[in-house]
């Protein structure tokens, strides 16, 4: 009963891994296809996405074996638990890579724009956050993970001003206007992948220390799980 | 300040040169159901039995240390042993009705006390069998023999059996081990009616059912105990890793 218990849990682990590479290198081409213009890499991220979907509903599957015939408790419940939120954080952060890429068409001739509104320097940002919060799952990494929710405000702040940027690029230039409103979705997108990223972090650190964090400012405050 | 019904303090026991229970202190609380847990030959039940003097029985057993009920320690010498019993009450694993009816079982405690009248008994009786939710499935039936009732029945006499005497806590040695899943049930619903009134001690192998059914437990190792918690912190966050292991089936 508890080895089966262990091979499951081994096994949820590596799938969560194995998405989570997964939907890195999704993001990571769909920002490819947006900069480079390259309508072939959009085509892939869009078809692979199928492949994120079902490693959703194989977790969720799995997810919800596990509770019904082994009852965990403690450390294992919690990786139940927190596979679960970053299945489901994992794969809306698939979606959106996907309607990055659907967004390449939109901006084809209007790179010096996304340029001027510095969207590149925030990409690069929440590539590293997402890396980031990946990584703290592998490793286990409750310190990490505590970083990564911290840096999630760098990104909010820089949301902020590239849409005052993407404002005054509108009524400097009314032709601007469509590709700007574009570019407003596309910053949302990324924001949001930011999000998820953070909420991924706070999944690990109630991993790691059974501290419930999230919709709390001051992290080292969180209070230990409080049911069974 | 929490209140406290026993106080368990660098309780020792030995059967012979087997040191058996290691430096215990514990202080279990009232009304509350407190789980002992842990693997085979641990000392939980040996902890249990030594709440109600039950090792005073086995020759070669061998106690230090103190334990006190309401201030009074239950091992001084001018403790009067039968009535300990009759405050501290006992539910083994294996129901054990006397081969008599069901009333004469229930009403057997409160006779041997001294209680005489039919009437008074009839109303021992049925208030026993009631908090022991067991009036309306033998209140047709009392003067049947309790030997013919099924096993979670007979393990609620040996409850109601146990009630008749009014005892302000109960000592249950793994309780619903030989029962089906819904006579369990009734045991568990049972155990958290009572706890309103009486001061719970089980020992119990089925982990989810300590999880169920207790308030705080008490992780025994090798006659040691290793972690004494509340049950929402033992299974969500362990203090020991030992428990951890236990807990999650990676001991050994």
């Amino acid at each position: 009963m508890y080895q089966y218990l262990e091979e499951e849990l081994d096994q949820l682990r590596t799938r969560i891994i194995k998405m989570g590479s997964l939907v890195e290198e999704q993001i990571e081409l769909a920002f490819k296809s947006l900069y480079e213009q390259n309508l072939e890499l959009a085509n892939i991220v869009i078809e692979r996405d199928d492949k994120v979907d079902k490693y959703d509903v194989k977790i969720d599957k799995q997810c919800q074996r596990i509770f019904a015939l082994t009852q965990p408790v403690a450390i294992d419940l919690r990786l139940i638990m927190s596979a679960m939120n970053i299945n489901n954080d994992l794969e809306r952060m698939g979606d959106i890579a996907v309607n990055i890429a659907e967004r390449t068409l939109n901006f084809i001739g209007y790179q010096d724009l996304l340029e001027r509104i510095q969207l590149p320097e925030m990409t690069k940002k929440v590539q590293a956050i997402v890396k980031g919060a990946i990584d703290s799952f592998v490793n286990n990494d409750a310190q990490m993970a505590a970083e990564i929710i911290k840096l999630d405000r760098v990104i909010d702040k820089a949301y902020e001003d590239i849409f005052e940027r993407l404002i005054h690029e509108m009524t400097e230039n009314k032709n601007l206007i469509k590709p700007c409103s574009h570019a407003i979705t596309l910053l949302r997108n990324i924001e949001r992948l930011a999000d998820h990223s953070t909420n991924i972090a706070e999944d690990v650190i109630f991993l790691v220390d059974a501290k419930i964090i999230k919709h709390r400012k001051d992290i080292d405050s969180a209070e230990d799980s409080p049911t069974v | 300040m929490k209140l406290i019904k026993i106080q368990v303090e660098n309780l020792n026991l030995y059967y012979g040169k087997v040191h058996a229970l290691k430096n215990i202190s514990l202080g279990l609380e009232p009304n509350k159901v407190t789980a002992l847990m842990g693997p085979s030959g641990c000392g939980k039940s040996t902890f249990l039995r030594t709440l109600n003097r039950m090792n005073d029985l086995i020759d070669s057993c061998r106690i230090e240390g103190d334990i006190e009920i309401d201030s009074e320690n239950i091992y001084s010498k001018d403790v009067d042993v039968v009535a300990l019993r009759k405050k501290v009450g006992m539910i083994f694993q294996k129901s054990n009705p006397f081969p008599k009816s069901i009333y004469d079982n229930i009403s057997y405690g409160p006779r041997i006390n001294g209680v005489t009248k039919k009437s008074e008994l009839d109303e021992i009786v049925e208030i026993s069998c009631v908090k022991a939710a067991l009036w309306n499935e033998v209140k047709d039936r009392l003067n049947e023999s309790a030997i013919g009732l099924s096993g979670g029945q007979q393990q609620r006499v040996c409850i109601a059996r146990a009630l008749a005497v009014n005892p302000e806590i109960l000592l249950m040695d793994e309780p619903a081990s030989a029962l089906d899943p819904i006579a369990t049930a009734k045991i568990e619903e049972l155990i958290f009616e009572l706890k309103n009134s009486i001061t719970i001690i089980i020992v119990t192998h089925n982990l989810q059912q300590a999880a169920r059914v207790s308030d705080k437990c008490a992780f025994f190792l090798s006659g040691e105990v290793v972690e004494f918690n509340s049950t929402r912190k033992m299974f969500t966050k362990p203090e020991d890793e030992r428990t951890q292991r236990y807990i999650t089936g990676k001991f050994g």
